[in-house]
């Protein structure tokens, strides 16, 4: 080789060529316009739902608007996730990249942030969407900007998770987990808001509350039903939902790495 | 000479299916590369050779023992920028088009942009898919993904170039032309290892050959030293009567009108046919003596196994 990039470099230039290829991978498989398709088609729905409702219309295409786009991309994150590392050994392709100097690690990192710009692409257009459906009902709010971001936060998550599911088992194990998460993680609140106000003895008050902790709470990072009824969130929410994310995200990128460093590729 | 690699003790065990047992595929595999060589490593169907090639290339770890690249492990990033490698059978991203596959695997080398279109283009002439850049791997016929995975190989400039099978796939012309691009390897100072079943290739361009069998290597060294320079036997040509009985060290192999073909075990028995024939009004038509092949080294070797 005639030039040589400063390590550091290097590893950025080497972890954007796999983020750009996952990208690339996606955009050119028709299971991603499939999914986004039927994602603008059920915001169009939405709003075609809103007339057979009772209540505010703009309120009610918003809600199901923000739901879709929330459930949409994680299915995607989940349907693409799960196959991110796993596929790639499967496949066979990783004896291509990983004979590279190109170190575990930021391979992983590359395939984590492709992942997050195929969401991003995503979710923008899908947001675009809404707008449009908004502002021709009368209804658009600069707010919805903001929820899409907590939705983003949590998108993050959910591909960590389903990135650290891919580096250890396979799509079928990985799919069930990731989901398992999702769904732990939207419904974990109420053990904490609902189950353990009920519960009189202390110690399984104690117990109830210490379980909330230690499982998921994807709901601290939403904010669809504040916008949808127009209120703002609490100080401090956007903080803790950015370091609730940072943490969770950086936790299982280092879970994904240790799983990978050391394993054979057969 | 300097040592390209150098494998010692090399061992490794897979779990077998659900986790039960323990299959042995190295059993203490010792071998060394000189720099500049063409190295066959041969063996059978579950040798133990690509294993040994992932080993190589810091895809697998080993169980125990070492290995050294350039004095250096296989998994330190410095030795693989130093290091080519064509997987068996290669699998690629069969959305990309060649000339993509090749754009996206020089950028993990730190290729500037401008050096790599070059030598993108470069490649893809020298593997012979000059026309082929801009369609999509998936409409890669075998042979075609065996020379790209050929030119992704070479991206680097390597110093050091594996190829796991890289003959496989390939129609005659193919592996002449991969031949020839192999001895053009050595020519340019590099080191090449490759592993093979095709026996003819391998004696027709290796310095040097490594016999694996069941996880060991049972022989390794320079070729002619292998296969020495002693006549196994001859063949012989008479036109007419080799005259009276055969001796027992001398086999008729074929006979056609009044041709007959001989098969002589000893120099003595050569000696005595051509006399007789002589004597009997034989024409000598040819006497071709028959050296031991690769083949009979490893059929050899593979039939004692490397015990």
């Amino acid at each position: 080789m005639s030039r040589q990039a400063p390590r550091g470099l290097l590893a950025l230039s080497q972890m954007g060529s796999i983020a750009l290829n996952t990208f690339r991978e996606a955009v050119r498989s028709r299971v991603f316009y499939i999914l986004l398709a039927f994602a603008v088609s059920l915001l169009v729905f939405s709003s075609a739902m809103g007339f057979l409702s009772i209540g505010n219309l703009q309120r009610v295409i918003l809600d199901m608007g923000l739901s879709t786009i929330s459930g949409f991309s994680a299915l995607t994150a989940i349907f693409i996730g799960i196959g991110l590392i796993y596929t790639e050994i499967e496949r066979k392709t990783i004896y291509n990249i990983l004979s590279k100097p190109l170190a575990r690690h930021h391979f992983l990192l590359g395939r984590y942030a492709g992942l997050l710009l195929v969401l991003a692409v995503n979710v923008a257009l899908m947001v675009l969407v809404l707008s449009a459906v908004l502002v021709y009902f009368g209804g658009f709010t600069p707010q919805i900007f903001p929820a899409v971001g907590y939705i983003y936060l949590e998108l993050m998550i959910l591909t960590a998770v389903a990135l650290f599911f891919s580096s250890v088992t396979s799509p079928v194990v990985s799919a069930i987990c990731t989901v398992a998460f999702y769904l732990i993680g939207h419904t974990s609140s109420a053990l904490a808001e609902i189950l353990a106000p009920q519960i009189k003895a202390a110690w399984a008050k104690q117990l109830v509350t210490a379980l909330y902790h230690v499982l998921p709470d994807l709901g601290i990072l939403s904010i669809n039903n504040l916008v949808v009824h127009e209120i703002a969130p609490a100080p401090g929410f956007a903080w803790r939902a950015l370091l609730y994310t940072a943490c969770t995200v950086t936790l299982l990128l280092l879970a994904s790495a240790l799983a990978l460093r050391r394993r054979d590729l057969v | 000479m300097a040592e390209a690699i150098r494998i010692q003790g090399l061992e490794k065990s897979f779990r077998g299916h659900l986790s039960i047992g323990l299959h042995r595929v190295l059993k203490g595999v010792q071998l060394t590369v000189p720099e500049g060589v063409i190295y066959g490593f041969l063996g059978p169907n579950g040798a133990g050779k690509t294993t040994t090639l992932k080993l190589l290339t810091g895809l697998l770890f080993p169980d125990a023992g070492e290995i050294r690249i350039f004095g250096a492990s296989p998994q330190d990033l410095e030795t693989k920028r130093r290091l080519g490698f064509l997987p068996e059978s290669p699998y690629f991203y069969d959305y990309l088009t060649g000339r993509e596959l090749l754009h996206f695997l020089g950028r993990l080398f730190g290729l500037p942009k401008n050096e790599l279109r070059e030598r993108a283009g470069a490649l893809l002439a020298t593997v012979g898919l000059a026309g082929k850049g801009d369609v999509q791997l998936r409409k890669y016929s075998k042979g075609m993904l065996q020379r790209i995975g050929l030119a992704q190989a070479l991206l680097n400039d390597p110093d050091l170039v594996v190829l796991d099978e890289p003959m496989t796939g390939l129609d005659p012309i193919g592996r002449r032309e991969i031949r020839d691009l192999i001895l053009l390897l050595k020519e340019q100072g590099k080191t090449v290892f490759f592993s093979s079943h095709i026996l003819a290739d391998a004696e027709m361009i290796c310095d040097q050959v490594a016999i694996i069998v069941r996880g060991q290597v049972v022989r390794e060294g320079e070729l002619e030293a292998l296969l020495g320079s002693k006549i196994h036997f001859w063949e012989v040509t008479l036109q007419g009567s080799p005259g009276g009985a055969l001796p027992p060290g001398i086999t008729l192999l074929a006979s056609h009108g009044d041709q007959v073909l001989l098969r002589v075990e000893s120099e003595r028995d050569l000696q005595e046919i051509l006399d007789s024939g002589r004597r009997a009004g034989a024409t000598v038509r040819a006497v071709t003596p028959h050296k031991p092949s690769l083949e009979d080294l490893f059929m050899e070797q593979a039939a004692g196994g490397g015990s």
